[in-house]
């Protein structure tokens, strides 16, 4: 969408003529793009279709394959035999999901240099330089560019079956996602000639498909529709998500949201250094051999855990190469033990979840997990020990449930109407992150709290920290943490012009608008006591305006202007 | 609960502070609105500053002493005809609106203060188990007008005719309203004629609870052996006329006390200064039940 910019005003428009006068709008399609694996679903005008690939699969791996000429996406052709040749040869790059939008010094992208593709980080806060192995050369390319044709590649498909061309679609991200990543997410769309309609946190796609399958029961027992509360935890390859949700009358109700960048990537890695704790130092230069020796492992390791789903104990026999062989019998005790910390964060994020929602345990009616994940029996365990049941919601398909939401809110917000009232649907969204500002030094001081229910307009009075202090910057972060170091950076502007006044007497205040479409703005404005106008035009501005390196920004304007225009939070009068 | 059109709520636009800031073009009393959001955005958390808007009530079309259930259940109503990803960016300011009503009236201490705020007194009978059976509940939506039976003889009549919505209260021996709008109109319009005694009323909404609480029998105080039993007022309606102006008049006095404190007070001294009105006011409570009591005792 913010690409879009110039185009905004006209598009808003077309939507809005479309909705009105073309009685019969066509549905956006819905994607999930999973760390692992992606699917894609549509309303086919009575029911959820989720589209098929070339070899009848529902569900693709997400990794491109870079050759001579052409990248392709190797998923929504290839099967799994010829993924795994290309994994080994460090052709294919995968996991754009755990890299996009992120800089070298996150530890997410530290933990990806075990890939089998190069993974270059100097940790000096600037994205990570990414790059395949082609004909024995490091071909480098972005993780916006990875998925941009990955989804050329779905778009054509999905195309192909529904024979008309694709432009909208509803997109599922992870909750824990910043709103840089989400225009990378964004980016990586236009680029594909794809245009968001809705991005949506997983667990709420999963929260409105939810909403509709009551609905019908409601429709079918022509009873009452009495509101149920749904914890929805969802667990894939790169992410860990758990929104709690009040349904009734086929409305759902984001009362909290929160999520984790950990997911069976790490349960993987960290068995990868179980098995072969040499892993970093071996394979630090990335030689052809090295690629291959670490994608061995890593087929070994995820098959491992898969086969520990249903047995107790594996037999993983992996040879290396270099005379390292591992033969190992490995139980679930272990694999438990090792991913001790991984389940310790899922637990914690499922407390806090519930704790924000003020939802007991007690009055949840069902408990919806879903994900990749979703089969570990450690998973199913925990989710079922901390919300106190013996059985899990089985109403849903784990692997489908993301995307069938997302197929769901892109008829709804289509303006598609159902004559049987499946589509009578409404997902009332809440903020995964705070908003805010750096005041008081480096404190970040939120204007809108995390899980307010959108859309959201709050604003806050600020005001100078010196006396004659006649300009101020604005600096604008999202995240949870109490010091700006610890949130993310969307972006910054000053506004000039304060009259010259002793500190604490001009008032700046600052006002944040989201949208249902998630965009956000910042408004600012300057009042003086005494006089009932600003005495600047107020500025507008949209967020995120940082682009790449927007790590360093707040550090270069801590060096520019030191505190000379910093704000100070008002205490609220009674 | 009436379901406007979207462009009823653009006719009130204008007088919203924040919406005319973003979006009219009349420079001059778009900041003087601005400004009068802002102070009250800091001294009362809410903005229900100038006299022509919606209070949050009306905006959700609720009563003032609805449940929380019924706010939910109207804001989802709402939020279903008004949210953005039905209708659009036009319904971004309503949606805002909604989301603030809601916020305010689901957190019991918010909407205390919020009820201060625009002079309203929720009017705090302690339901019991057995008030809230004798209690008419809703069917469908929401209505201005609402049945209210007021009966002292037998007669089954109305029971008869629309046994969904009427029936005998074998304690009290009379009829009453079980369930608002149980039967189809028709049904309905039956019953009323055919009342032998003209007893079945059509009121507001607003008054029912009151109505219906107050022609309940009250356990009388009793002086010795004397007087003691049960009663109840001979005229309801006069009753609730009477009660509804003790409580303006006391939620005038209230808020004239509450809006104008001395500029130096500490917050403590606020705080024991509301606490002292909160008892004064439950004691004038109090006051007007046992005035009540020797008017129609």
């Amino acid at each position: 969408m913010a690409e879009l910019q110039y185009t905004v005003a006209s598009d808003s428009e077309n939507t809005g003529e479309e909705k009105s006068s073309s009685a019969f709008p066509e549905s956006a399609i819905g994607i999930d793009i999973g760390t692992s694996q992606c699917s894609i679903a549509v309303w086919n005008g009575s029911q959820i279709e989720v589209l098929k690939n070339t070899r009848n699969q529902k569900l693709m791996r997400s990794y491109v394959t870079f050759k001579d000429e052409t990248p392709s996406a190797g998923g929504v052709t290839s099967n799994q035999l010829l993924h795994e040749r290309e994994v080994l040869s460090g052709a294919a790059i995968f996991n754009m999901k755990r890299l996009i939008g992120r800089v070298d010094t996150d530890p997410v992208v530290s933990a990806s240099k075990s890939l089998p593709f190069l993974v270059q980080t100097l940790g000096i806060g600037v994205r990570p330089l990414i790059a395949a192995l082609v004909n024995n050369a490091w071909r480098s390319t972005t993780p916006e560019e990875v998925l941009a044709i990955f989804l050329v590649e779905l778009r054509a498909m999905a195309e192909l079956q529904l024979k008309r061309p694709i432009r909208n679609v509803v997109l599922t991200v992870p909750a824990s996602f910043s709103r840089f990543q989400l225009t990378r997410i964004e980016r990586a769309c236009a680029m594909a000639g794809l245009h968001v309609l809705r991005l949506m946190p997983e667990p709420t796609a999963v929260a409105l498909l939810y909403a509709q399958q009551q609905q019908q029961i409601v429709h079918e027992n022509m009873g009452s529709g009495s509101e149920k509360n749904a914890l929805i935890f969802n667990l894939g390859a790169g992410y860990c998500d758990v929104a709690v949700t009040a349904t009734a009358g086929g409305v759902s109700q984001i009362k909290a949201i929160t999520g984790a960048a950990i997911g069976g990537e790490d349960m993987l890695q960290n068995l990868m250094r179980y098995l072969f704790p040499d892993l970093d130092r071996l394979f630090s230069n990335h030689s052809t051999n090295d690629i291959k020796s670490m994608a061995v492992l890593r087929i070994a390791t995820e098959d491992a855990i898969r086969k520990l789903c249903s047995q107790t104990s594996v037999q993983v026999d992996v040879d290396l190469g270099n005379e390292n062989n591992i033969c190992k019998v490995l139980d679930r005790k272990e694999f438990e033990e090792v991913n001790k910390q991984v389940f310790e964060k899922c637990e914690s994020l499922i407390t806090e979840c519930l704790h924000d929602s003020k939802v007991n345990v007690e009055d949840l009616s069902d408990v919806i997990l879903v994900g990749g994940c979703s089969y570990i029996p450690k998973i199913q365990n925990l989710v079922k020990a901390i919300c106190k049941r013996e059985e899990l919601y089985s109403e849903m398909n784990q692997l489908e449930a993301a995307v069938s939401g997302a197929a769901l809110e892109g008829a709804v917000a289509s303006g598609i109407s159902d004559p049987f009232g499946s589509l009578d649907l409404l997902t009332i969204q809440a903020t995964p992150l705070a908003l805010g500002i750096r005041a008081d030094g480096n404190t970040f001081s939120p204007i809108i709290p995390k899980n307010t229910t959108m859309p959201a307009r709050k604003e806050q009075v600020f005001t100078t920290s010196h006396d004659n202090q006649t300009e101020a910057l604005v600096v604008v972060y999202e995240g949870g943490g109490k010091t700006v170091e610890e949130n993310q950076l969307l972006g910054f502007f000053k506004i000039g012009g304060i009259p010259s006044a002793a500190k604490g007497v001009p008032e700046i205040i600052v006002c944040m608008d989201i949208d249902a479409g998630n965009v956000l703005r910042v408004f600012a404005w300057v009042m003086m006591p005494g006089n009932e106008h600003p005495v600047t035009p107020f500025m507008e501005v949209r967020m995120p305006t940082v682009d790449d390196g927007h790590g360093w920004c707040g550090e270069a304007l801590l060096r520019a202007y030191g505190s000379a225009l910093d704000l100070v939070t008002v205490q609220k009068r009674v | 609960m009436a379901i406007l059109p979207i462009d009823q709520f653009s006719v009130l636009k204008p007088t919203r502070i924040q919406t005319s800031f973003f979006s009219s073009s009349n420079n001059t009393s778009r900041w003087k609105r601005q400004r009068i959001s802002t102070t009250v955005i800091r001294s009362c958390g809410n903005q229900s500053a100038a006299g022509t808007e919606k209070n949050h009530y009306e905006l959700l079309g609720v009563s003032v002493d609805s449940s929380s259930q019924q706010i939910k259940d109207a804001y989802r109503k709402l939020q279903k005809i008004y949210h953005p990803d039905i209708v659009g960016q036009k319904g971004h300011e309503f949606t805002l609106r909604l989301n603030q009503a809601y916020t305010v009236l689901m957190k019991e201490d918010l909407r205390r203060q919020y009820d201060t705020s625009i002079g309203e007194f929720r009017i705090g009978f302690q339901r019991t188990g057995r008030d809230v059976e004798s209690c008419s509940s809703w069917n469908g939506p929401l209505r201005p007008h609402t049945l209210f039976v007021d009966e002292t003889a037998w007669c089954g009549e109305c029971a008869y005719h629309a046994s969904n919505t009427f029936e005998m209260d074998e304690a009290l021996g009379c009829a009453r309203v079980k369930v608002q709008y149980g039967d189809d109109a028709e049904k309905i319009e039956v019953s009323v004629d055919s009342c032998p005694v003209n007893c079945i009323h059509w009121i507001d909404s607003e008054d029912l609870g009151l109505l219906e609480s107050l022609i309940r029998p009250k356990p009388k105080e009793g002086f010795g052996v004397f007087g003691q039993g049960w009663e109840r007022p001979a005229n309801v309606f006069k009753a609730t006329e009477t009660f509804k102006k003790q409580v303006a008049k006391q939620a005038k006095d209230y808020q004239g006390n509450w809006r104008e404190p001395p500029e130096e007070e500490t917050s403590a001294q606020a705080a024991a200064r509301a606490d002292a009105n909160l008892n004064l006011r439950k004691e004038r409570s109090l006051s007007i039940w046992n005035m009540i009591k020797e008017t129609f005792g």
